[in-house]
């Protein structure tokens, strides 16, 4: 999730219900017997439609950004009639809308969508080509700010009120508050522009000098990686922070915690056998949510720092606007996020013991 | 991990969550640590795998298609130039026409056949001799399939028929005569390897590495919105490059490519269209570094609706019924201070705009007389609309005589900031004379431009060596023949007196002579109002003295070096010499080392010592 | 609270009472979270500039005509934030920035709560289909990249204020309507709900004063949460040059100090205030919500 226009969940108390839609898990959470496997069946035949919903959306919305296609392919060029009729029928522009959908969505199935307006080229090959940027970026910026944030939220939460606690859960609002984008700014300005007897550390921007090989190759993508995953970790540590720190509270009111200290556990044995496990529930949550939001919400991260990635890539397709890349890549945000989330959901009763199998 | 111990109090985070904190903080470090001294200081041109010297240049543009039947943007054309020769080429110098694959040529006296000789020393990068044959095949594929007429279809519109006679010669025959055949911007490519192509409107000519070419340079490795790869052609005709390796690298942000630049990552930046000037300021302090402030090619201009329409007589659009009067067009322009706009917007960038063709380009460069100009005269502005009949009525504001007030809407690209900034002072300027002024900024304006559905708008074209282009785009005849389609035309201008002169001037093959008319065109152009040139911004570009040590700009003095009319910069482009600076480079990178270690173990103190204060707490 | 029990003796001033004693207490304990209440001084410090920049700075501080300094001017005393790049009062611009950047979070944070709330109230009342079908759309949009959607609905739409607002108050939603829904049901579920409806009080009597007033509590922790990430996304979506270029908003600030090139010149003086200006009040409506959640819900008494 990133900080820019998402729920604000940062709230202590809202963090948890940002989580997947409550009806599946709560719903079966009262009867301890609902079967597993049906389940599933139920959230993957929900995720589908969810899918399909997404497709059409996808569809029709863009169908209403002004400007033609066509006119914008052909630029200011002299073009005729005939020449523009034969470009509508290429990309089958001159079908009637409902066609054209019916055709879009049987082409989706076979994994086809569309060829790109603008690079002339398979939608698909573009995707793919952009895929591995966006997740080296997003996935080395998730496993850091997950790690981080549960760290520091175990620890917030275990001394909670204390001048550790206090620090770490204000830096994290403070962290959160920032726009990504001007944190990526400063960033480039201090560390990589190099200010005053600051020289400049990190490169500006892209994946990739070029010309590396080997070794030399991933020293320089790592190089480059530093300055947007710092951005990312930053501004968005700070949510699996404050909802780890939170469950944890939650967790820690528990009447089992003080029976188990009451046996005489060690503190870090009640925390690492009860407390935390059953805390992390809405944090696993959180993970999956993350998970899919990162790869849409990378956008800002990735136009600053010019990463060849799935975000600039759905920029520069909407300034076209290049329809078919523009509706792919949509899909694909949304998509991710879909996936991720039927993910927690199948995931959430094999953790939760008070939810059923 | 050593790390882990110096937390102290480690029993009490979940062992697995702390692991994982520290594989990730141990994962920043050596990125941070690990890499930073690599990169260090300005290198020298960088040394390929076989030690040849690497001349990055750093652009903002994709690539759009590799393929010359298609490529219509400017990186991409440029790269065809570096990789095909063209019939022609222009001379560094003054813009004049020199050979290119053809060495000499000559019109027939009834000006409608040209005969080019080319030259036999010109071999394809397979091997193969490139031929007349070759250049015939090209125009006639051009000529017979759509596809292949998508990006330069114009030039060989007014064919009627080419054949190569012998390998050496290249026969041109005109429906009408046409001065522009001294100027055919078309990368001609081998046949042997084009004709196994099927469909030219979808081959890009991006797949095959090394592409078979014959220009200096030679394609070798290309991938999207990263970088693309040319190697020397050592058997190029004219001579071969000094650089081994020529690699275009894309930057999507400006500011990444200039301090890409300030580090030595690339020897040259070009900007899109120029360096801010802001940018231009920093980097002109810089050691090593020359920042080229040339002339530029470009008009940078205020086009006003002339009441668009087709060729077929439709109106088209909804242009505000005000501006077909002549006095307010020129009221408006009146009303702009182009000086206020060279210092403030472009801060000293740019030259104030007179006639439509840039200096650039003295041969066809016009200014208006005394009488004619319209010079800043906000009071005289103010005049001529009250004698148009927009007075000002008691809100200050100028209505017409029917009663509708002078209400514009500007089309702007909000990709370039000079139209937003300027776009702020029209408003400001216009307002002062009671006239309301919307800004409509899009990314593509191509919509409501290609409609007619606007009052101004921001326009500027890159002006060829050869004028034609520019000039034809303010004819009838590029005019779309329905609404529904797209012509040539710029802004819809269709006057009869221009068009007789532009016919003029095609048939025209004296070079002086059609100086003249083209000159008489942009006078007629400048009075009637609908094409008002504001400025001509400079082509602001930067590179690295020590990296390259000469280039040829062009013209010749005081020139651009990153979008030329031929291959002559990066033909041209000398080396430095290696050996300087060394020292300088790696003490430096110490310096960079030792700060980006001291940053590191700062960080990872105050870390440790929150921890162990936390920790300290909590023992109570 | 039992309404429902008296409906004789003058209920009108007795509710007023009771909401006075509540807000008391509420405020009683607000007072006691210090983060909330730097939260809010921020906040009033900043709506007190805004209000009172036509008199500190003028409207004259847009203008490009007359500014009083050169191009990127650097900070002096004269212009001690230094000047943008037409040579305006960066000082006085971002003063004048908090105008709509706290407008226009305001407008879409409201936007987005009423939605939320009439979706969520509406769909706890009446359960069957409508609550179904309702549910599905909100769980559709929770699903939908919030930015990318943001983007792509700015993109489709003109470019103004009205777009950005719409465009953030539309896409931000979803999370409201849940826990508004969630709260409804809970109350419909306590007896004097059905006391009231055995009373013969309609669908508009329980939802609107029943019902509402105790989603109120949550509606307003919402509502200064959500506005602290409008705030943020109003600033996003300039920086993509997606708001008005022609209005002077923080994001816009950081756009413009980017096309000019700021960054690789190290101009660092044009692109720190007005991200800091965004960052601070978009920290202090966070604080401020923390503050009234933790407030409205004790449990949580310990996230201070």
């Amino acid at each position: 999730m990133t900080s820019d226009a998402t729920s604000a969940s940062v709230g202590g108390g809202t963090g948890a219900t940002d989580g997947p839609p409550k009806d599946g898990p709560s719903a079966t959470g009262g009867r301890v017997t609902t079967a597993y496997p049906r389940y599933v069946a139920g959230r993957v035949a929900g995720a589908a439609v969810s899918l399909l919903a997404v497709l059409v959306t996808s569809f029709f919305l863009f169908r209403l950004i002004p400007g033609d296609p066509v006119k914008f392919m052909t630029g200011g060029r002299q073009v005729s009639a005939e020449q523009l009729a034969a470009y509508r029928e290429q990309f089958g522009l001159d079908l009637p809308l409902w066609q054209q959908f019916a055709d879009y969505c049987g082409k989706a199935l076979t994994g086809d969508l569309g060829t790109s307006y603008q690079f002339n080229a398979p939608v698909v090959d573009k995707i793919t080509e952009a895929l591995p940027n966006t997740l080296l970026l997003t996935g080395t910026a998730f496993v850091l700010y997950t790690a981080l944030g549960i760290a520091l939220g175990t620890r917030s939460a275990w001394r909670h009120g204390r001048l550790g606690d206090r620090f770490h859960t204000g830096l994290a609002l403070v962290l959160y508050s920032l726009p990504s984008f001007w944190l990526g700014l400063l960033l480039i300005v201090t560390l990589s522009v190099g200010i005053g007897p600051l020289p400049g550390l990190f490169p500006t921007g892209g994946m990739e000098s070029g010309g590396e090989e080997g070794f030399a190759y991933v020293v320089d993508v790592a190089h480059h990686l530093v300055l947007p995953v710092v951005t990312l970790v930053a501004v968005e540590y700070g949510q699996t922070l404050l909802v780890t720190r939170s469950a944890l509270l939650d967790e820690m009111g528990g009447d089992y915690l003080t029976t188990a200290r009451a046996k005489g556990l060690r503190d870090d044995l009640v925390r690492r056998r009860h407390a935390v496990p059953n805390a992390l529930l809405p944090t696993v949550t959180l993970i999956f949510i993350n998970l899919g939001r990162t790869v849409a919400g990378v956008i800002l991260v990735e136009t600053v720092f010019s990463w060849p990635g799935l975000g600039g890539l759905f920029y520069q397709a909407l300034s076209v606007p290049d329809l078919p890349l523009v509706q792919g890549l949509f899909f694909v945000f949304a998509a991710a996020v879909i996936v991720m989330n039927t993910l927690a959901d199948l995931i959430y009763p094999l953790f939760d013991p008070r939810v059923g199998r | 991990m050593e790390t882990n111990d110096q937390y102290g109090g480690h029993h009490r985070t979940p062992g697995r969550a702390r692991l994982v904190l520290a594989a990730g903080a141990a994962a920043l470090v050596l990125g941070a640590g690990l890499a930073t001294p690599l990169d260090p200081a300005p290198r020298q041109a960088r040394a390929a795998d076989d030690g040849g010297k690497v001349l990055t240049v750093a652009v903002a543009q994709s690539v759009d298609s590799l393929s010359p039947f298609l490529a219509v943007r400017l990186l991409s054309t440029s790269i065809h130039r570096l990789t095909y020769e063209y019939l022609t080429n222009y001379d560094p110098e003054d813009n004049h026409v020199v050979p290119g694959l053809a060495t000499a040529w000559e019109s027939s006296p009834d000006k409608l056949t040209w005969t080019y000789t080319i030259r036999s020393d010109s071999t394809w990068s397979d091997g193969e001799r490139a031929t007349a044959e070759d250049a015939a095949w090209t125009f006639n594929t051009m000529m017979s399939d759509p596809g292949a007429a998508t990006a330069n279809g114009s030039y060989v519109a007014n064919f009627e028929k080419v054949t190569a006679p012998s390998p050496t010669k290249l026969v041109i025959e005109l429906k009408k005569p046409q001065a522009t055949m001294t100027a055919l911007d078309v990368p001609i490519v081998p046949e042997h390897v084009w004709e196994k192509v099927d469909d030219y409107s979808e081959f890009n000519n991006d797949k095959d590495f090394p592409v078979v070419g014959n220009g200096p340079f030679v394609l070798t490795d290309y991938k999207a919105d990263s970088h693309v790869r040319l190697k020397a052609n050592k058997d190029f005709w004219r001579g071969a490059p000094r650089f081994d390796e020529l690699v275009f690298r894309y930057y999507k942000d400006q500011d990444a490519a200039v301090s890409a630049l300030r580090k030595g990552e690339v020897s040259f930046v070009a900007g899109s269209p120029s360096l801010t000037p802001a940018q231009a300021d920093s980097l002109q302090g810089e050691k090593n570094i020359r920042v080229n402030d040339a002339p530029g090619r470009r008009f940078y201009a205020l086009a006003t609706n002339p009441g668009a329409r087709a060729k077929n007589g439709e109106k088209m659009g909804d242009g505000h019924p005000s501006l077909l009067d002549r006095r307010v067009r020129n009221a408006l322009f009146m009303a702009v201070d182009r000086k206020t706009i060279i210092d403030k917007v472009f801060q000293g960038h740019a030259v104030e705009g007179a006639g439509y063709i840039p200096p650039r380009f003295p041969q066809y460069f016009w200014e208006p007389s005394a009488g004619q100009e319209l010079a800043y005269d906000p009071a005289e502005a103010a005049r001529l609309l009250d004698e148009a009949g927009y007075r000002k009525n008691a809100d200050g504001k100028r209505v017409g005589e029917d009663g509708v007030p002078l209400d514009y809407r500007v089309l702007c690209h909000a990709t370039d900031p000079n139209d937003k900034a300027v776009g702020q002072y029209l408003e400001e300027w216009w307002g002062d004379l009671g006239i309301k002024t919307t800004l409509t900024c899009l990314d593509n304006v191509t919509d409501p431009w290609l409609a007619g559905e606007y009052d101004l708008a921001f326009d500027g074209w890159s002006v060829n060596p050869d004028p034609d282009f520019v000039l034809s785009i303010h004819t009838c005849g590029a005019l779309p023949a329905t609404p529904e389609e797209t012509g040539a035309t710029d802004n819809f201008i269709c006057d009869r007196t221009y068009d007789t002169l532009y016919a003029r001037q095609l048939a025209e093959y004296d070079a002086g002579e059609r100086a003249d008319i083209v000159k008489q065109m942009e006078s007629r152009l400048y009075d009637l109002g609908y094409m008002n040139v504001m400025a001509y911004p400079n082509a602001v570009e930067a590179y690295r003295t020590d990296q390259i040590e000469s280039i040829t700009t062009m013209p010749a003095k005081a020139g651009n070096i990153y979008g030329q009319d031929g291959y002559w910069s990066w033909w041209s482009a000398v080396p430095a010499d290696s050996g300087d600076a060394g020292g300088g480079s790696s003490s430096t990178g110490v310096v960079v080392g030792i700060v980006a270690g001291v940053v590191v173990l700062v960080g990872l103190g105050a870390f440790a010592a929150v921890r162990r204060r936390a920790t300290a707490e909590d023992r109570e | 609270m039992t309404t429902g029990k008296w409906p004789a003796a003058r209920p009108r001033a007795m509710a007023w009472q009771r909401r006075r004693a509540s807000a008391a207490r509420f405020w009683r304990r607000y007072r006691t979270h210090r983060a909330g209440v730097l939260g809010l001084a921020t906040l009033a410090l900043f709506v007190l500039l805004a209000l009172a920049a036509p008199l500190l700075v003028g409207s004259g501080v847009a203008d490009v005509t007359d500014a009083p300094g050169s191009p990127l001017e650097r900070p002096s005393g004269e212009l001690p934030f230094g000047a943008d790049r037409f040579g305006r009062n960066l000082l006085g611009l971002v003063i004048w920035g908090a105008r709509v950047s706290l407008l226009v979070g305001l407008f879409a944070a409201v936007l987005s709560v009423a939605i939320g709330t009439v979706i969520g109230v509406t769909a706890g009342h009446f359960r069957g289909w409508y609550a179904t079908v309702v549910m599905r759309i909100t769980d559709w949009f929770l699903v939908m990249p919030t930015l990318v959607l943001a983007i792509a609905l700015a993109t489709v739409m003109s470019r103004s204020l009205l777009t950005v607002v719409v465009a953030i108050g539309v896409t931000t939603w979803p999370t409201t309507a849940r826990l508004v829904r969630a709260q409804t049901l809970a109350v419909e579920s306590r007896p004097y709900i059905e006391r009231a409806r055995a009373l013969g009080g309609g669908h508009w009597h329980i939802m609107s004063r029943h019902v509402l007033p105790h989603v109120m509590p949550l509606v307003l922790a919402q509502t200064t949460l959500i506005i602290s990430s409008a705030i943020l996304a109003e600033a996003t979506l300039a920086f993509l040059g997606l708001g008005d270029p022609t209005v002077v908003s923080w994001g816009g600030l950081l756009q413009d100090a980017r096309e000019a090139g700021a960054v690789s010149a190290g101009h660092w003086w044009y692109l720190v205030p007005p991200g800091i200006a965004i960052a601070l009040v978009a920290l202090a409506f966070t604080l401020c919500g923390r503050a009234v959640e933790s407030v409205l819900n004790p449990r949580l008494g310990v996230s201070r």
